[in-house]
Order: structure tokens, then C-alpha cells, then sequence
């Protein structure tokens, strides 16, 4: 009996001279794991235009059909994404979300990130609905918000097919061919089939979709 | 048809299957649920064997004799070819094996897919394909999934270029399948899609002005395989799985064209076909697809209105309608009943229409009722169609050899789209298309007779096939009977008399003649104009062509019978339930020209100040004027009280197409403010003029009650119109791989009998009663519709905006050199006192001393008149010169 005394006034004892693990929250805040499924967050390019395409896919994927998107076209006076397609409407329904972060695994953009941000309490429903510019993260130092300007030229109706059939060399109006060029000698056969593997089809190029 | 062509036994993976001798092997294997996959191939198009994603393998197991083959032991075997053949376009022969649940097939369907994916972009997140796109289900279903070729390969061509302002293409997409150029070539008739180029350069091009000049362009977009073409009205609307699908239908022409609504949160998305084998096939116009944008327009009426001192008010649907019944009751208190008409639009439902008679027959007693503004009044056409109108169980998707469709008067194109495509598939598989017009139309280009008509000579040119038909000689009239009267009729007619009023050549009417009397069935078009230009020979027309069918002995066949091409989705339906003058009741014309001497009216989704220029006078001396409408028309603004309607697709209620089949229709969207169904306003309108209808609570309830009390509509609840859903009912099964739509259909509708079926039929064969040729001075006006025009409801498309139909007069040669004008000179063009300036369209198929003006065109400062008077145009070359 004293043996049992003595063990557990020893771990009262032991516990005296250790760091207390409760936290004074919110003066005071329990860092995450990295992995941590906290707040979305829709990212950005470093050139400042949303990485969102409004592809849908996210709201396809939510098990909780918690996302809602609303798709736009980009047009050289106002854009917000590179290609063709942004988001307009994005909201996030944080009360049915349950932060399973298959939103994050269906992008095919890496637009929607699950971050560390766990702070979503609120005193009504509708402001637990996050829109798209609760959402979105500033644009990076120097770089400009969206809509952006470019200056690319407008789609033209079709030229007539006669002027380019006839064309001895180069490629369709409005073509154009990137050549692949073959790793160099001098690259090791490790680098070359890591290039290839990058190379090969199946998922969509983080550069196509760069301006 | 089926079941006397010849069978042969093929066997397919193993398994013994009978199939008519002829089909394709893509076809044949769906007798054993194998789909084969597909791409280029599609059941309404020729197989062209492009896109190779159907290789399979194929072998004989008999000798040319016939005989099994043997090997050299004895035993029966099979001598597989040495290649594998594209199944589209290898018909079964007897005794074939098929196999594709070897390597060698499956080697071929990977390989396939990894080439036409080596410059295929792969952006399906943004495509609008993406979802229901074939190339990503066969991708799935058999597709490598790495591809042996490098990405940085691939052939990249500008993101999409307008092919219009419609049809978007994707030139990176495209996998060269041709369903689109093939679509429009022999589908649609408008060859205006291409190719050019070779190689990986090989590109769609359009080589038309405005391009892709059609009015079936979507339709590609739901046949294309990939993503190339998309629309522009569903461009980055949704995603295909975030719709909400409605059936409903087409609600501009009369086909009923049973279509798709793909609604989301806020609105109609997009618009696709349903199919219906008996209706529309898988095809709509583009009319049906991109028209739907007046649903949401903003500038619908949504309350309830009241003019007080010439000024519009809000008001609350109690107040509206308790001053409606006021007015109404004191009209009848002062002037009796029949002092109040009403106008029943025919785009309103079965359900609307027959409320409203019940409610101006039974509650009110007024026989002053009509539904037709855009069909002459008298014309007795009703009462035809209910004789010997297209009989029931008629399948126009059937008709070919054997089958003479007589077109009189007709413009389907720009009439009946849907129809146009039917049509022009009969003659394809060999019906004789037999057409008369004054001017040119698209299927004169189809009709194999087509026959240049003076206006106003078609009821002579119908009695003059009957007397050439009956040639001396009482024609049997089989069940029917008698017919004497109408024989000595029709002998006293002088046919070298009729047939120059008609300005057609002898040779032509004998033809004719031989045609009718070689045809196993005959479909008689009869054409909006025709009744228009007959005039007051109009009854003498429609009698002229009841008793052509009953002398024919095709009047109650399947497959034939009368078809007036009515104006509008539901002219056939509002006319079943009653809304016809009755008892000596004013008709429209009456009612309009203030003939009628009415005090007040009640005008339902018509706009008559805006299309019968004559009837603004009248509308405007009433004492009371009540219009229920969507927008605020020019009739509304005359009104002294406007009540907001709910449109179609904010309700549900039934339909009945020109081919008297009954549909139905469901809703898909709640209605703009305070607007309500058509019925519910009839039913509260009734309550508030102290009408007690009890049970009427749905519109299922006011279907219920149509089939209790109209007799041709017996049985025909919501219910009895469903049948078993079927996605594809003759070509293929359920997937949009092969037909671009996927949607189940179950709602086929039901056409009710006419008279001429029944096994003891009883008619009158009136005589035609001929009378002369209206002449005045100057051009005889033929108005033209268009599908684009400035309608109510199609001109808040703004879409549609580019390819509106400005203002045009056609004339023909020999009057254009008359008057000294070329094509695009400006002309005046004074009818009715009114004049417009309008650049001249020569037509080469117009018959001279007549010019053709566009309906409801910007412009265009003329309507049609009320009545059947003919209308009379002077043209006089514009003193200024066009500016260059």
C-alpha cells in the first residue's frame, strides 16, 4: 500500500516541475502539424492572377456539398485567371464543411489549400458562408490583384482556309507548335527519366495554365 | 418493318445472335448489350469509318457455298481476318464471328485512344464537354493510363475562335470525327462546316456568311465527341453535373420538340434535346435551344398592374382581380355578355385555355372567343384535322419510299424547324417531297416536284387534283361512303380553266397526279401562307384537300393524313379545348376590327396591337381591356389591367403539338414576383366573379378535369401521358457516346384519334367552293415569317441578336428589272397606307406581280390585315441612293 502511495505522490510530485500543458488560449496559440486541415485558402500565381480555374471539381468532390462555384470567362480587359476560365462565385459553406480536404486532392490547379487557420467561430449562419474574397490570400509582395489587364489579341472569326493551305512552311494562323527538345548527352540517365516522367500525359501542366 | 427483312446468325464474343441482314456490326452487337466504342459513328449519320476507335475482330465460319467451315480434321472452325475491321462500316453477313475481348482488340482500342490523345490539350477542368464527354468515358473504360508521348509535343492551336456567334471551337479538341460537317451536310442541309487543312494543321473552318449560317448549329455540339464545340449560351455556365435536368418542351414552333432544361440555382443553364422518336428525334432547332432566355429576362412582369390615369400601378392580385370582375360584371350588367370577347394566345396550356373558356362560356356566357391571331379565322382546318388529320400512332420518322408528302404553301424552315429535319430525312430515304410555293423556301431545294404557284391559286390547284384524279370517274370512298356531291362537284370544275388560274404547266398536275396514285401513304403539309394567300378560298382549300385524302383512300391510314402547320406549340391544344368562336361568336377578325361592337376584352399572351396594326383602334375604344402576359406588349400597354403569367418553365401543364399529340411539360423554376400560372389566374379570376370550381388545385387536377369533359382527350390524365423511360429507342441504348444525349425520356405523350380512323367513319365531303382570284393594283404581299424575328418571346435572346432578321422585300427578277433595281437597292414599299424603306432581295423562285415581306422584322412598317382581304404593296424605287 505505501508502495502504491509513494508511486502516485511521486508522479503528483513529478508533474509539480514540469511545464503545465494547458494553453491559454487565444492569448496564446497551439501550433499545428503541417498537414493540419484547417480554413481553405485560395492561392495565387506569383504574377498575382488566381490559380481558381471555376472548375467545379472541389464542389464535385465535397462529400458535404459545401462548395458552390459559380465559373466566368477571362477577357484581355479584365483577368483574373490565367486561361480561359475563373471562378466568379466561390463560397464555402464552413458550417457543412468537415474538412476531409478532398477539395484539396480533386484540384487540379492547387488553388484550394486546407491551411492552419482554425478560428472559424461566428455569431450568425450566414457569415459562416466564406466568399470568395474571405477566401482568396493577397496578392505576393509586388505582384498585381486580378481582374489584371492583358493585352493578347481578341479572337477573330476564321481567316479564309485558302491562305494557309497554300502555305509552303510554318504553322496554321493562329498556331503554333512547342517542339519537344531532347535531353542533352551530357544530363545523366537519372535526370533524363525524371524529365520524361514530368513529361508524360496524365496531369495538367502547372505551366499551361501560367501566362 | 422489322420482322420481314432477312435474319442471319452472327456470333458475337461466342454468343449466337439473329440480326437483320445489313446491319452494321456496331449495331448488331448491341443485341447482346456489347457497345463497341465509338466516336465518328452515329445512328442518323452515314458511317465513315474516321476515327478508327471500333476496330474489332471478324471471321468466317461458312464458305461462300454456304456451307461450315471445316478443318482439316473435320471440325467446324473459324477463319478470323487477318486485319481487324472498323465496325461501322462492316455490315454482318451470315455466319460472322465477332470478337473483342481479345488482346488484339483491346490492344487496338488503347492505341487508339493514346493517339488521338497525343495532341488532345487534356483541359478537361475547363472544358464544358467535361462530364459527359465521350472521349473521357472511353479514355476511363479503356484508355492507357500513361501515354507513351511527351506533352510538350503536343500541337496547340489558339484557344477557341467563334464559329458564329453561337458555336465555339476548340480547334486543340479536335479529334477530326466529322459528326459535325456531316450533321450539317446531310442532316440539316446546310453545308457550311468544313475541313481544311491536312495533318496536324487539319482544322473545322466555316465558309459561310454569317458564319455557320444554320439554324440547327447546336445540334453539333451535342453530337461532337469531344469539347471542340460548345455554345456560347452554356459556355462556363455550369458543370454538366450540377444541373438540374426538367423535361419540358420546345416552346416556339408547333412540333413539340421535347427537350431538356438544365437548371442550376438562379436559372435555365442550358437547353438539350429529349429525345422522342415520334416528335423530334435527337434534334432541336437552335430557336428551341438558345430561346429560352426570355424566361429570365428582367424586364418580366412580375406584379399585378392597374392603370389609373393613364399610368400603371402596382397592385395586389385580390385588388387586380376584384376590379377585373367589376368591370367585367358591369359590362355585362349594361351590354350583356356579348359585349365581352376574348383573344386565348395559342402559346398557353391545355390546362389555361380550358379554363378560361369554362370560365367565359359557363361563368360569364360570352361566345366571343377565338385563339387564332397568326392562322386566318374560318378556314374550317379544326374541324379537317379532326377528320382526317394525321392519324394517330403516325411516325413521320418512318415515311420513305412510297410515302408522297404534298407541302402546299409551306416554309418549315422557318416555320417548323424541327419538322424541316423530319421532312427532309423522309426524302432522303426516298419519300416524294411535292411542294408549292409562290417563293423560294429551303425545301424547294429537297421537293423532287417543286411547283411555282400564283398566291392565292392554291385551293385551285387542290381542286384541280381532284378533278384530274377522279377523271371521269366516281373514285371509291371505301368506308366512308357516298361522296356523290362532291364528285359532281368537282366535274363541273374546267380544268384547263383552273389550271391557268394556277399558273402551273399540265405536265406538272399530271404528275402530281401519278404520284398521289402510286403512294402508299400521303402526308399533306398544309403551310401557313397557303391559307393566308387563298384568301377567301381558304375553306374551299381545306375542303379541296379532306376530300384528296378521302378520294385517295389514305384519309385513317397510318402514316398519312392532313397536317397544318400551326403557328404556334400550343395552337392545336387551345383550339381542342374550345377556344373557338361557338354559337355565332365574333372571331378574332371580328373582334379586332371592331366589328363585334365589343366593350371589353380579355386578351391572354397575344399581342395583336403589335401584329394586326388595324386592331390598335379597336383595342384602344374599349371600355375595359385585361391582358395576361409575360411582358409589357404593346397590347399590355393599351390595358387597363396587366396580370403577370408564369412562362412555361415556371409551371408545369400539357402541350398539344400540331400532330395532336398531347405532352406534358414539368417546372422547373419558381416564378418571377408575383406571376402565376395561367390557370391559377383563370381560377382565382373565377372565384373573384363568384365561379366556385371545386378540385381544381393542381394542374394535375385540370388535366384530370380536360379528360373527364373534352371528348377527344378522354383518359389522357398526367398519368396515361408517361410511359416507360427509354433513353434511345430504336438506335442504340442509353449512352450519349452514340447519340449525344443521354437523357430519359418518359414522357412521350399521346396523340388522340381522328375521325377518319375510326372503323365506321362519318364526315362530309363538302365541295370546294372555288371562287375567283383576288386582284388589286400593285404587288400582292406575301408576309414571311422568320425564326429570328422580333417576337415577344425570342427577342429577349440577345443572343440571337447578330442573326435577327432585318427588314428585306423580295421581289422577283422580272419585276426587279422592271423597276430598274439590282439586289440591295432601297425601295418604298407602301401597304395599308403605311411605308417602309427596305433593301430589295432578289428571289429567283418568286412568281412575278408579288413581293414578300418579313413578319415582325425591325424595319418593316406593315402587318398582315385582319380578315382574309389580300393586301396590295406599291414599290417605288428609294430617291436616295444606299450609302456605300
Amino acid at each position: 500500500m505505501l508502495d502504491a502511495m509513494i508511486k502516485g505522490f511521486g508522479t503528483t510530485l513529478k508533474t509539480m516541475f514540469r511545464k503545465p500543458v494547458t494553453i491559454s488560449y487565444p492569448e496564446v496559440k497551439r501550433p499545428v502539424f503541417e498537414r493540419f486541415r484547417g480554413r481553405h485558402e485560395l492561392k495565387r500565381h506569383d504574377n498575382g492572377l488566381e490559380r481558381c480555374i471555376g472548375c467545379s471539381l472541389c464542389s464535385a468532390a465535397c462529400p458535404a456539398d459545401a462548395i458552390y462555384v459559380v465559373p466566368a470567362e477571362n477577357t484581355n480587359e479584365a483577368r483574373y485567371s490565367p486561361g480561359e476560365r475563373y471562378a466568379e462565385t466561390y463560397e464555402i459553406n464552413m458550417l457543412r464543411c468537415i474538412f476531409c480536404g478532398y477539395c484539396e486532392e480533386a484540384c487540379p490547379v492547387d488553388a484550394i489549400v486546407l491551411e492552419h487557420n482554425y478560428e472559424l467561430a461566428s455569431y450568425s449562419r450566414e457569415a459562416m458562408i466564406y466568399t470568395k474574397d474571405m477566401l482568396i490570400v493577397p496578392p505576393p509582395p509586388g505582384a498585381e490583384g486580378t481582374p489584371q489587364q492583358s493585352y493578347a489579341p481578341p479572337p477573330q472569326f476564321m481567316e479564309n482556309p485558302s491562305t494557309h493551305m497554300n502555305r509552303a512552311e510554318g504553322p496554321p494562323p493562329g498556331g503554333r507548335i512547342t517542339t519537344y527538345v531532347a535531353p542533352e548527352e551530357k544530363v545523366s540517365a537519372y535526370v533524363r527519366r525524371s524529365l520524361l516522367d514530368a513529361d508524360r500525359d496524365g496531369v495538367i501542366d502547372d505551366e499551361e495554365y501560367r501566362s | 418493318m422489322a420482322n420481314e427483312q432477312e435474319m442471319v446468325t452472327i456470333f458475337v464474343n461466342g454468343e449466337e445472335v439473329e440480326v437483320p441482314k445489313g446491319t452494321l456490326v456496331v449495331e448488331a452487337t448491341k443485341a447482346v448489350d456489347l457497345e463497341i466504342p465509338v466516336f465518328c459513328y452515329h445512328p442518323q449519320l452515314e458511317p465513315v469509318g474516321m476515327c478508327r476507335m471500333c476496330l474489332v475482330e471478324t471471321g468466317n465460319s461458312l464458305n461462300r457455298d454456304g456451307t461450315a467451315m471445316v478443318d482439316e480434321a473435320g471440325n467446324p472452325t473459324v477463319q478470323w481476318g487477318p486485319k481487324l475491321v472498323p465496325a461501322c462500316t462492316t455490315p454482318v453477313n451470315p455466319g460472322m464471328h465477332i470478337r473483342t475481348n481479345n488482346d488484339r482488340v483491346e490492344d487496338a482500342w488503347r492505341g487508339t485512344l493514346e493517339f488521338l490523345l497525343t495532341s488532345h490539350p487534356l483541359d478537361c477542368p475547363v472544358c464544358d464537354k467535361g462530364g459527359e464527354c465521350p472521349l473521357q468515358d472511353l479514355t476511363f473504360a479503356y484508355g492507357p493510363d500513361m501515354s507513351r508521348f511527351y506533352k510538350r509535343n503536343k500541337y496547340h492551336f489558339e484557344k477557341p475562335i467563334p464559329l458564329g456567334e453561337l458555336i465555339w471551337l476548340d480547334r486543340e479538341r479536335c479529334i477530326y470525327c466529322s459528326r459535325c460537317v456531316r450533321f450539317c451536310e446531310d442532316v440539316a442541309g446546310d453545308p457550311v462546316l468544313k475541313f481544311a487543312g491536312r495533318n496536324r494543321g487539319q482544322e473545322i473552318v466555316t465558309d459561310s456568311v454569317p458564319p455557320f449560317d444554320s439554324y440547327f448549329s447546336g445540334n453539333t455540339t451535342d453530337i461532337c465527341p469531344v469539347g471542340a464545340l460548345t455554345t456560347e449560351d452554356f459556355r462556363f455556365k455550369a458543370r454538366v453535373w450540377e444541373l438540374t435536368n426538367v423535361p419540358s418542351l420546345d416552346p416556339f414552333d408547333a412540333v413539340g420538340s421535347n427537350i431538356m432544361l438544365g437548371t442550376r440555382a438562379d436559372g435555365i443553364k442550358r437547353v438539350m434535346p429529349r429525345q422522342n422518336d415520334w416528335v423530334n428525334g435527337i434534334w432541336i432547332s437552335d430557336k428551341a435551344r438558345f430561346g429560352h432566355h426570355f424566361v429570365g429576362s428582367s424586364d418580366r412582369l412580375t406584379t399585378p398592374l392597374i392603370k389609373e390615369n393613364g399610368e400603371f400601378r402596382d397592385a395586389t392580385w385580390q385588388e387586380a382581380l376584384e376590379l377585373v370582375a367589376a368591370r367585367l360584371g358591369e359590362t355585362v350588367e349594361a351590354h350583356g355578355a356579348e359585349a365581352i370577347g376574348a383573344l386565348i394566345g395559342d402559346r398557353i396550356a391545355n390546362e389555361d385555355a380550358f379554363l378560361a373558356v369554362k370560365l367565359l362560356r359557363d361563368a360569364i356566357g360570352t361566345p366571343n372567343i377565338d385563339s387564332r391571331l397568326h392562322w386566318p379565322t374560318g378556314t374550317g382546318v379544326e374541324e379537317a384535322v379532326a377528320k382526317v388529320g394525321l392519324s394517330s400512332g403516325s411516325n413521320l420518322a418512318d415515311l420513305g419510299a412510297g410515302t408522297v408528302i404534298l407541302a402546299i404553301g409551306t416554309d418549315l424552315e422557318e416555320e417548323q424547324p424541327s419538322l424541316y429535319l423530319t421532312v427532309r430525312d423522309a426524302v432522303q430515304k426516298g419519300a416524294q417531297l411535292i411542294l408549292t410555293q409562290s417563293r423560294s423556301v429551303k425545301e424547294m431545294h429537297d421537293a423532287q416536284t417543286p411547283l411555282r404557284i400564283v398566291p392565292g391559286a392554291e385551293a385551285h390547284f387542290a381542286a384541280l387534283l381532284l378533278r384530274v384524279l377522279f377523271n371521269d370517274e366516281k373514285p371509291d370512298f371505301g368506308k366512308l361512303g357516298g361522296g356523290d356531291e362532291l364528285y359532281d362537284g368537282i366535274m363541273t370544275l374546267h380544268p384547263r380553266e383552273t389550271l391557268n388560274q394556277t399558273g402551273l404547266s399540265p405536265e406538272a398536275v399530271d404528275d402530281v397526279v401519278a404520284a398521289l396514285g402510286n403512294a402508299s401513304n400521303l402526308v399533306v403539309l398544309l403551310g401557313r401562307e397557303a391559307v393566308v394567300n387563298a384568301g377567301a378560298n381558304a375553306p374551299a382549300l381545306v375542303d379541296a384537300l379532306v376530300a384528296l385524302l378521302a378520294a385517295s383512300g389514305k384519309a385513317g391510314q397510318l402514316n398519312s393524313g392532313l397536317l397544318p402547320l400551326l403557328p404556334h406549340n400550343n395552337s392545336q391544344g387551345v383550339a381542342d379545348m374550345g377556344a373557338l368562336p361557338s354559337d355565332g361568336g365574333a372571331t378574332s377578325d371580328a373582334m379586332l376590327s371592331g366589328e363585334a361592337g365589343l366593350r371589353a376584352m380579355w386578351i391572354i399572351a397575344s399581342d395583336p396591337a403589335a401584329e394586326r396594326a388595324a386592331s390598335r383602334a379597336t383595342l384602344e375604344a374599349l371600355d375595359f381591356l385585361v391582358v395576361q402576359e409575360l411582358f409589357m406588349t404593346e397590347t399590355a400597354q393599351l390595358a387597363d389591367v396587366v396580370l403577370p403569367a408564369a412562362a412555361f418553365a415556371e409551371r408545369d401543364g400539357t402541350w398539344t403539338s400540331l400532330m395532336r399529340r398531347v405532352q406534358r411539360y414539368e417546372k422547373a423554376l419558381e416564378p418571377k414576383g408575383a406571376a402565376l400560372p395561367d390557370w391559377q389566374i383563370v381560377r382565382r379570376l373565377a372565384a373573384a366573379l363568384g365561379a366556385d370550381w371545386p378540385g381544381c388545385y393542381t394542374a394535375q387536377d385540370v388535366a384530370a378535369e380536360i379528360a373527364k369533359s373534352v371528348k377527344a382527350y378522354k383518359g389522357m390524365t398526367y398519368d396515361a401521358l408517361r410511359g416507360d423511360p427509354v433513353a434511345w429507342t430504336k438506335n442504340a441504348f442509353g449512352h450519349h457516346i452514340y447519340s449525344g444525349t443521354s437523357f430519359l425520356n418518359a414522357w412521350y405523350g399521346q396523340q388522340w384519334a381522328t375521325e377518319a380512323e375510326g372503323r365506321r367513319p362519318k364526315y362530309d365531303l363538302a365541295t370546294p367552293a372555288l371562287q375567283e382570284i383576288e386582284r388589286g393594283d400593285g404587288f400582292r404581299v406575301i408576309f414571311q415569317n422568320k425564326q429570328y424575328d422580333n417576337g415577344t418571346l425570342i427577342a429577349r435572346t440577345e443572343l440571337l441578336d447578330g442573326r435577327r432578321s432585318s427588314g428585306f422585300v423580295k421581289m422577283s427578277p422580272e419585276d426587279a428589272a422592271g423597276l430598274g433595281i439590282v439586289w440591295g437597292d432601297p425601295v418604298h414599299v407602301r401597304v395599308d397606307g403605311r411605308d417602309s424603306t427596305l433593301p430589295v432581295i432578289i428571289d429567283e423562285a418568286l412568281v412575278r406581280g408579288a413581293i414578300v415581306l418579313p413578319r415582325q422584322c425591325s424595319d418593316v412598317n406593315a402587318t398582315p390585315a385582319l380578315g382574309t382581304t389580300a393586301q396590295f404593296a406599291t414599290v417605288e424605287r428609294a430617291v436616295e441612293a444606299m450609302p456605300a
